[in-house]
């Protein structure tokens, strides 16, 4: 912005706002093409237009579908959520996204069901729409037909009517006490039925405020002895209802809410969510605001992944590596801060590019930190990757196959510690990450220490990704795109031109209008995989937001990693799976 | 560990090879606490720069973008700048401003008979600065607002407003005009050194770039 402090009287000539028209993606040719193979080769119908191939599949045929769609390589199941539209006759969306590994490549399904029509459970296909199917009866009331536990999963047990129906009034207040609530048993996993032992059979709370749990999370667990044969989750004590605060409120102002979905790290949810409306509205960032996002992001990820390991190893007794990991993160956060105005919570992106520039010293700073970091990355490393008393504590803990992390829906470190090669970054790239040497760190065994060394390995890469930024110096011009139907005009404009005036008022009384239509953007987070799917009408308020949180379905595949196991591992992976429940409840 | 190449793009990790010595647990825990003990000996001979704080006697100092407490500035009369024209409201994610807007008999101009900020409410995103059109609010680098009662967590024009010339070395986020972007922000990163300082300086002359009242 510090280019426009002069007085300019040139009227704004670009594009005029596309309300209310519809949203059209860009190889909106190529992806109907492919949509229609896939309807054609699974003799349902397809829906054109959408910013994926899309399928319209009848309720009853789901399941069908699925499981034809499993065995044609469409092995993760990505997300499952529901749209409200309450006027028509069948008033949910319900829509599936899966992805394949293979060809790298997503579909979409959408199931219409009514208010009664009780869908059927793709649980027997796919492990990990369990909580999804769940969510979606909790926040939608659609009965999923044969779940195997189809009970409230963010809401209260006593809490009345579902939230995000668009009927649901949400400046209702409910006082909901624990008296309300069902005790959970957890049931007893099968391979211990029968199986007799000396011990007494204990059921053991643990949270949701617990030092262990890094978080409010509720785990009830069933023990024999030490060991555990049964357990079962409560989560939604971090409930904010996120996804409902976006309905009421304009696009720009759904930024902050982000920000307090995975608070590790905050700025990469930014950019995500601004990048999912920046595909609706048809925009591009201008090169300078990509390059301080790609710069940010990077570092929030080390920051995440140093907050993970340290606390994880506070777990297991080992206190001096803490200190040396939160040095750096301080670091870091004192950066983001100098950049964008505040530590944790930044808010500093905005709809087509960032709230203002970067100081003039940010790169100089960045490489002072790049130059500092490897050092505290090293120091735990020498004391902690040849102690065999942590590595008893971590090899071999906890562990996942392959296979079922993907029928789980499991993405980032803790998909890449089973061996599975996928990040976003490279499946497909934003912010130019195709132009970066880097690589994806894998390891085997998707135990608590290939986690562990996923995560090490990750922040060296992106060090590495950060030291090339900083070569390339950054490019020139403003940081947020010259739209005034999208971007606040400068201060000194909106002070010297009626025009700017105008669209500064215009602007923040009407807000971003995006056209018609949904598109889901997704960004590779400290986590995995993180999502938005918005849902626009035209109007100024987003008509759905729906936030993908990568260790949702991570979190859901915790009872089977952990039967058969002690408390104190069990702890161990919870530590390392960095279940952050901010963004869990979302 | 050790890092091995499997494809391009992609590398796999491993645990570290364990020699017999390593297995034998001593020594490694020997060569860990070496690894402390060059943190400790290195601390404690140079204790002035430690990279904690001993708050409050001394505090971090933030930078001048921090996201602080908000304040409402003044026109050289003393009056405030604010029209309360809603703007500030309207863009409140946290919906913490509340405004009653009144009109000045003489100059027929509106101004604020209340203007209360809820700070437990405030998420301190900075969006009221950016919607101000006249320059009203700004946030400071007060971070300190510990309050008792739910009650005195709202703040009206009483605790908000600031005389004229209100001294620039407290501010935080405020509309960016340039002039600042010379100096750089401060705050950030002095590398395990946080800047703590030495209170502000009360009476910095104020910096004529911030109202426009001096242009």
């Amino acid at each position: 912005m510090s280019t426009l402090t002069k007085y300019s009287a040139v009227p704004y000539t670009g594009p005029a706002p596309t309300n209310r028209e519809p949203y059209v993606p860009t190889d909106a040719a190529a992806i109907d093409a492919r949509g229609a193979e896939l309807a054609a080769a699974l003799s349902v119908e397809q829906e054109t237009g959408q910013d994926l191939p899309t399928l319209l599949v009848p309720r009853e045929n789901i399941v069908a579908v699925l499981t034809a769609l499993k065995s044609a390589g469409y092995t993760m199941p990505l997300d499952l959520f529901a749209v409200d539209y309450p006027r028509r006759e069948q008033r949910f969306d319900v829509v599936y996204q899966l992805y394949s590994l293979a060809k790298n490549e997503r579909v979409r399904l959408k199931v219409r069901v009514g208010e009664d029509e009780p869908l059927p459970t793709g649980t027997g296909v796919f492990k990990g729409l369990n909580w999804y199917e769940r969510e979606i009866f909790d926040m939608f009331g659609i009965v999923v037909d044969g779940h195997p536990n189809l009970r409230r999963i963010l809401c209260h047990e006593a809490f009345q009517g579902h939230a995000l129906r668009k009927d649901y009034d949400p400046a209702q207040r409910w006082l909901l006490t624990e008296k309300d609530v069902a005790k959970i048993i957890p049931k007893i996993d099968p391979r211990f039925e029968n199986v007799d032992t000396d011990f007494e059979r204990v059921t053991l709370n643990l949270g949701p405020s617990h030092p262990a749990t890094h978080g409010t999370l509720r785990i009830v667990v069933t023990l024999d002895g030490e060991t555990i044969i049964g357990c079962d989750q409560e989560i939604g004590y971090l409930h904010r209802c996120f996804e409902k605060s976006c309905e009421t409120h304009t696009y720009q102002q759904a930024i902050p809410f982000t920000d307090r979905l995975n608070y590790c790290s905050a700025f990469i949810n930014n950019v995500g969510y601004c990048m999912a409306v920046e595909k609706l509205l048809g925009i591009e960032v201008p090169k300078r605001a990509q390059h301080i996002r790609l710069i940010l992001s990077e570092f929030m990820r080390i920051a995440d992944h140093l907050v993970c390991i340290g606390t994880n190893l506070v777990d297991m007794g080992a206190l001096t590596n803490f200190w040396y990991l939160f040095q750096p993160r301080e670091e870091i956060y004192g950066l983001i801060e100098a950049c964008c105005g505040a530590r944790l919570l930044p808010s500093y992106c905005r709809i087509g590019g960032l709230a203002v520039d970067a100081p003039p010293d940010f790169l100089e700073k960045s490489q002072r930190l790049v130059d500092w970091l490897p050092k505290f990355i090293n120091d735990v490393e020498k004391l902690v990757d040849k102690n065999q008393i942590f590595l008893d504590r971590v090899v071999g803990i906890a562990p996942i196959t392959p296979e079922l992390a993907i029928e789980y829906g499991f993405t980032g470190p803790c998909l890449r510690a089973c061996g599975v090669p996928y990040d976003v970054r490279k499946a497909s790239p934003y912010l130019g990450y195709e132009t970066y040497d880097f690589d994806v760190p894998i390891a085997d065994g998707g135990d608590t220490f290939a986690r562990y060394l996923v995560r090490m390995e990750e922040m060296r890469q992106s060090l590495k990704i950060l030291q090339q930024a900083i070569d390339r110096g950054m490019p020139e011009g403003a940081v947020i795109v010259d739209n005034p139907y999208v971007a606040l005009p400068p201060k000194s404009k909106v002070y010297n031109e009626m025009e700017s005036l105008i669209y500064h008022f215009k602007l923040i009384m009407h807000g971003i209008q995006p056209p018609v239509g949904e598109a889901y953007f997704q960004v590779e987070g400290g986590n995995g995989e993180l999502g938005f799917y918005v849902v626009s009408d035209g109007t100024k308020n987003p008509y759905r937001v729906r936030c993908r949180p990568p260790c949702f379905q991570i979190y859901s595949a915790f009872p089977d990693m952990i039967i058969g196991q002690t408390i104190p591992d069990a702890i161990a992976a919870l530590g390392s799976l960095n279940i952050i429940a901010g963004e869990l409840d979302h | 560990m050790d890092v091995t190449r499997v494809s391009p793009g992609v590398v796999k990790v491993t645990g570290a090879r364990m020699s017999v010595l390593d297995r034998l647990i001593i020594p490694q825990v020997v060569a860990g606490m070496l690894v402390t003990i060059r943190h400790l000996v290195k601390n404690l001979f140079n204790l002035e720069k430690l990279p904690t704080i001993s708050y409050p006697e001394v505090k971090r100092v933030y930078s001048e973008r921090f996201r602080g407490r908000h304040i409402l500035t003044a026109r050289e009369d003393g009056t405030t700048r604010c029209v309360a024209c809603y703007m500030c409201s309207t863009a409140c994610p946290a919906e913490c401003i509340t405004i009653e807007a009144g009109e000045d008999e003489r100059t027929r101009e509106k101004f604020p008979v209340r203007y209360d900020i809820d700070l437990l409410r405030c998420v301190f995103c900075g969006y009221c600065v950016d919607a101000c059109p006249e320059d009203a609010i700004y946030m400071t680098r007060d971070y300190e607002m510990a309050i008792d009662t739910r009650a005195r967590s709202v703040v009206g024009l009483r605790d908000l407003v600031v005389p004229p010339n209100f001294p620039v070395a407290p501010m935080g986020w405020r509309p960016y005009y340039g002039a600042m972007e010379k100096k750089g922000t401060a705050g950030g990163t002095g590398l395990g050194q946080p800047l703590r300082s030495a209170p502000f300086e009360d009476d910095a002359p104020p910096n004529p770039d911030l109202f426009r009242g001096n242009e």
